[in-house]
């Protein structure tokens, strides 16, 4: 992993050298006369493993095989060899493009047969080269297309811009939106923080609320924005934040099959990037709510469970990494009950009820405050 | 008609006067009259006809004679008639037939067999010269020479309409260049509109007849069909009616006509495949049907209340105490013996146990005693039926019926049993039921559906025994037209084998394939004969043949051959069983397009349909289709079916062949580029990727490397199945250590020949030594080129 930072080689020559010994891998394999073909490890929820040391989940070893046997398979490889040409020239003019521009890029491509029908096709073959080079996507100098979300709180950082450094304070140099997390946060070093933990929100009008009602100053809370499925950026930031600062992580979403999985991807690392798991992953981050054990106590206002939110439920039953006795509890409960509640449920009992009732209690209980 | 009519009654005397008009009118007179029942609808079709008739009649000759038929067709155009001359090389037709045969409508020898012919009314050649003297008022020309002879016979005659007689207007004899044979001459109004039928009615017919060589010769065109094989159809025999085949009519005229006294005799003697056994079982059917079962109860058992052996002892009287009661006894113990007891059966019982009576005790039990003693008995077993009939319904219907309901039944059914022996016809037996069942649902409220009905009546008749009844004589089945249905009921009810097949002559699927090879170039043919068959009474086979690609047309349908006893059918293709067969296939099962899942499918094809039978049921005289007969209808799918599965797994392999075509050339682009960027990539040399193209493909790989004076061919199987192929190098000077090989030398060129075997996943060498500057070059045979790949 790059974050081993080699003393001899920059990252860039690093993953160039990674990249090319990939195709001298083909190259080997053609001139044996054999079948050119790239094994990974399969990526589905039955092939991930909890990994003691790291405690965060990582592929099994169960693998599948991408093969030049078939013409599909054959069109597969080609493309990842153009795209192994295309990252190894990028790397070494020292240039980065972003995801959708190699969707794009590809059109350029004289063989028609090599270009991506779908940008979902280049995001996934990007992966795979992540998975059997062992280098991450940013190292690739390969950009998402919508940048990291936002945090809000007392730190003060500097970033390694293209336009120099920048000193930052996330309260003090910044506007109401936050400070918003760079592509790759590993540009960002942190100097200084009053910061007691970090708290992940799921939803842009949490967020919001917390910030309106001066959480982050009173609590010295970093508010990190999720925005859904958080991006690797975030994640990444939230891991470095809990394990250079030495802050706990806190998780706060809606009480909802698809939310719980947000978590999930935060603390354990998700399916499709599982071999980034002990980059990205928080373990120790807790979950805050809103549970189903909430709903209940605090009689929050609901939607029923539809179908796709109990079939959710199940197969996080069935999910390793929602195996303990919280969430097998908390889970349980809800399909008892048959229903959910989102974050903004709250203001049911007033607009600072989160901030000055429900989070504080429930951090409390925690332990974290 | 309608003028006499409305004034019915007030006209004396009309009936005598509309007599005078009414005669009989000759069947030439008829058939002028309805030319088109014939096939003499229209100028056009009439030549069709014509030469129709006139080549069958001669194939059919040649064919009776033994001789490889030779026919020539000459159509020549004069001025306003058409002159159609047919010739053949058959055995000749005496001199007193000729008149006849040429000169009489319904004259000839075929109608009364049963076996296969062409021709089968005697209708057709005599019907084409009463066209041609019609139209043209010209006399039909005919020449024959029976073999032998010096001379041959020529006459010049018409058929007169009103007698149905020849009327010879010249006979002579004459000259010809045929040692035997045939030739008539027609003239007749025709035109050549229907061209293309007679090209498909002249080439089909040599599609199926391999045998045949035919010529013809047209105004502007001239077309030769050569022989194909020198193997003349089977012989056939004439076989006698099979049972399942016969009307209630011809049964009760081969009744009258019979020398036999008894069925079983009249059986045996007048109809294929009957022997003793199968005559036994038609007679058991019909027993069944003429008489009735008797139905059988369950006798009573010691304990129950009526006392068998009591009321047996009872009814005899005056025969002495001991006798008396060693003869109740006897009965008593043998009818308990039985599950079931019929009244014959009783009977039965009493004659034997009064013999042995009387043998022991030396007194007679007369007729009334015994007639007594069964009516004792049959009260006895039949005084309780309730329970019997139960068992039966309870056991013939489903569980969910209600015991309440069952029992109703019962009853109800027993109660139909009242008087007399209890004989029932399944019929009758049917009728029972329908009224218990009918007043049961009425009264009971209880629904009694077809199926447990039919289930209920099949648990009786099978609880009811056979009778022992003698069957009547022949001649009651000549004179009883009810006696004569239940045979004819009871012989079509009764599994009986097939006709025998002798007197039909399939083509065979090897001779079908032959004639379409001979006569359309195709790239694939395939050819079924099914089983023979029996639809009323007569045997029949049908061949299906398919030929596909090559040459044929592809666009539009394919073309669909129609034959009945080697005839090709070229009108009414709309009408007949075998195109509505055609139709009615999913051939997209088989790999064809078919526009919609249904109708004719399109491709280059050809599927040809052979009927043969000794009486091809056409829609009508002029014999252009054949008829809907369910049975045929389902052997010619089948037949059609058997043929296409061959050409599905032709098409399939092409398909496939084609896949790893596509495969190869797709790999083709996308290996050689991949191999290119990941020598620019890695700055290493360009790849050779042959190897690996052939591992992918599966493919036979055969590498040859020289060294120096060495030569070394490799051969990689990488194909699931072993390879048995040819490998030949030509080399410009001469070779040594050959391997094994054979080495032929020619004008200065040296063959090696190596035929190896290699295993799935296996290698061979083979190593011979060259001059270094000597040229050669490998090819590879024994494997398709889809599956080879040979490097340099």
């Amino acid at each position: 992993m790059s974050t081993d930072t080699d003393a001899d080689a920059s990252p860039e020559a690093r993953a160039r050298e990674q990249l090319i010994d990939l195709a001298a891998q083909f190259y080997d394999q053609f001139a044996g006369g054999d079948v050119p073909s790239m094994e990974m490890p399969t990526r589905t929820k039955s092939n991930i493993k909890y990994d003691e040391e790291e405690k965060v989940w990582v592929y099994g070893d169960r693998t599948s095989t991408r093969s030049a046997n078939s013409v599909r398979g054959a069109q597969k490889l080609l493309k990842a060899v153009y795209t192994i040409d295309f990252l190894a020239r990028q790397l070494e003019e020292g240039r980065s493009s972003t995801l959708r521009e190699l969707y794009y890029l590809s059109e350029s491509w004289d063989l028609d047969e090599a270009q991506f029908s779908s940008q979902d096709e280049s995001n996934d073959l990007i992966e795979d080269l992540e998975v059997v080079s062992g280098v991450t996507r940013e190292d690739f100098h390969m950009r998402p297309e919508e940048s990291g979300a936002t945090v809000m709180g007392p730190l003060l950082l500097r970033e390694q811009t293209r336009r120099g450094e920048r000193e930052i304070h996330c309260q003090e140099d910044v506007g109401e939106g936050g400070y918003q997390i760079p592509n790759n946060p590993d540009t960002i070093e942190f100097l200084d923080n009053d910061a007691a933990f970090v708290l992940c929100v799921e939803t842009g009008g949490m967020r919001d609320r917390l910030v309106e009602n001066g959480f982050d100053e009173e609590m010295d809370a970093l508010v990190v924005h999720l925005k859904g499925q958080p991006a690797r950026a975030t994640r990444r930031l939230t891991k470095r934040l809990h394990d250079e600062l030495d802050l706990p992580v806190v998780v706060f979403t809606d009480g909802d099959p698809w939310s719980y999985r947000i978590y999930g991807s935060v603390a354990y690392g998700s399916i499709k990037s599982a071999h980034l798991s002990e980059y990205l992953a928080t373990p120790e981050a807790d979950f805050v709510g809103i549970r189903p054990e909430d709903i209940v106590e605090y009689d929050l206002p609901t939607d029923p469970l539809s179908d796709s939110d109990i079939n959710a439920l199940e197969s996080e039953l069935d999910d390793p990494r929602f195996q303990t006795d919280f969430w097998e509890e908390q889970i349980e409960l809800q399909l008892d009950i048959g229903k959910k509640s989102e974050q903004q449920s709250l203001a049911s009992r007033g607009l600072d009820f989160v901030t000055d009732t429900y989070l504080p209690e429930r951090l409390d209980e925690m332990g974290v405050l | 008609m309608t003028s006499y009519q409305s004034r019915l009654g007030a006209e004396e005397g009309i009936a005598e006067e509309l007599a005078e008009s009414q005669r009989a009118i000759s069947i030439a007179e008829f058939f002028e009259k309805n030319k088109h029942m014939l096939g003499f609808d229209s100028e056009a079709r009439a030549l069709v006809t014509a030469v129709k008739e006139g080549v069958d009649n001669s194939l059919d000759a040649c064919e009776e004679a033994d001789i490889l038929p030779d026919i020539y067709i000459e159509i020549q155009e004069e001025r306003d008639y058409y002159r159609l001359v047919i010739e053949d090389n058959g055995p000749g037709i005496t001199k007193e037939q000729v008149p006849k045969v040429f000169g009489k409508l319904l004259y000839g020898s075929r109608f009364h067999k049963r076996e296969q012919n062409r021709g089968q009314q005697g209708i057709g050649i005599s019907a084409a010269v009463l066209y041609s003297q019609l139209t043209s008022g010209k006399p039909a020309k005919i020449t024959s020479r029976t073999k032998g002879d010096t001379q041959a016979q020529y006459f010049e005659l018409i058929v007169d309409t009103d007698t149905n007689e020849p009327e010879i207007s010249e006979e002579s004899t004459t000259a010809w260049d045929r040692p035997h044979g045939t030739r008539i001459e027609l003239e007749m109004e025709a035109n050549m509109r229907a061209r293309r039928q007679l090209h498909d009615y002249v080439k089909h017919t040599a599609v199926v007849n391999p045998h045949a060589r035919i010529e013809m010769r047209e105004p502007d065109a001239h077309f030769k069909y050569e022989r194909a094989t020198d193997q003349l159809p089977e012989e056939t025999e004439e076989i006698r009616p099979h049972p399942h085949g016969v009307e209630l009519g011809t049964l009760i005229k081969m009744a009258e006509s019979t020398d036999s006294y008894s069925i079983s005799g009249f059986l045996q003697g007048e109809f294929t495949r009957v022997g003793g056994t199968t005559a036994e079982k038609v007679i058991a059917n019909f027993r069944d049907r003429h008489y009735g079962r008797g139905m059988a109860w369950r006798p009573p058992l010691k304990h129950e209340e009526v006392d068998l052996e009591a009321t047996v002892a009872d009814a005899v009287a005056n025969k002495g105490k001991e006798a008396t009661a060693d003869f109740a006894e006897q009965v008593a113990d043998r009818l308990g013996t039985e599950e079931r007891v019929a009244h014959h059966e009783i009977v039965a019982v009493v004659d034997d146990v009064a013999a042995d009576i009387e043998d022991a005790y030396d007194t007679t039990f007369g007729g009334t005693v015994r007639e007594n003693a069964v009516a004792a008995a049959w009260d006895a077993v039949t005084a309780e039926r309730v329970a019997d009939v139960y068992a039966l319904v309870d056991g013939a219907t489903t569980d969910r019926k209600d015991d309440a309901v069952v029992q109703a039944l019962a009853e109800r059914l027993a109660a139909k049993f009242e008087d007399g022996r209890h004989r029932v016809t399944r019929e009758t037996l049917r009728e029972y039921v329908d009224r218990a069942a009918d007043m049961t649902e009425e009264r009971d409220g209880a629904t009694v559906g077809e199926t447990a009905r039919e289930k209920i009546t099949d648990a009786l008749w099978e609880a009811a025994e056979r009778v022992p009844d003698d069957p009547p004589r022949v001649h009651a089945v000549a004179n009883d037209r009810d006696t004569a249905a239940d045979l004819l009921e009871a012989m079509r009810e009764t599994d009986i084998i097939a006709p025998p097949t002798g007197c039909l002559a399939p083509i065979t699927a090897e001779l079908v394939e032959a004639g379409l090879q001979k006569e359309y170039d195709a790239d694939f043919y395939a050819a079924a004969t099914r089983d023979a068959s029996v639809h009323g009474g007569d045997p029949f086979i049908v061949e299906a043949g398919i030929a596909y690609g090559g040459d044929l047309p592809a666009d539009g349908a394919v073309d669909v051959l129609r034959f009945a006893n080697r005839v090709p059918l070229v009108y009414q293709r709309g009408a007949c069983a075998t195109t509505d067969v055609v139709k009615s296939i999913n051939w997209r099962n088989y790999g064809l397009d078919q526009p919609g899942g249904s109708g004719i499918p399109n491709g280059p094809g050809v599927v040809m349909v052979h009927v043969a039978s000794t009486n091809v049921p056409f829609t009508s005289e002029s014999k252009d289709a054949v008829a809907n007969v369910p049975e045929i209808e389902h052997e010619i799918e089948l037949a059609i079916r058997e043929a296409a599965r061959e050409l599905k797994s032709y098409l399939n392999k092409r398909r496939s062949m084609q896949q790893r075509r596509e495969k190869q050339s797709k790999l083709g682009t996308i290996l050689p580029e991949m191999a290119e960027k990941l020598a620019a990539v890695t700055g290493r040399e360009p790849l050779d990727i042959d190897d690996t193209m052939a591992r992918i493909m599966n493919n036979v790989l055969v590498e040859h490397d020289r060294s120096d004076g060495t030569a070394r061919l490799t051969v990689e199987n990488n194909a699931g199945t072993n390879a048995d192929i040819e490998v030949t190098a030509i080399a410009s000077a001469e070779p040594g250590d050959v391997d094994g090989a054979t080495v032929v030398e020619m004008d200065d060129e040296y063959f090696l020949k190596w035929s190896p075997t290699v295993n799935s996943g296996e290698d061979a060498t083979l190593e011979y030594s060259l001059p270094a500057d000597a040229e050669v070059s490998v090819s590879v045979d024994g494997i398709e080129e889809e599956k080879l790949t040979v490097t340099p």
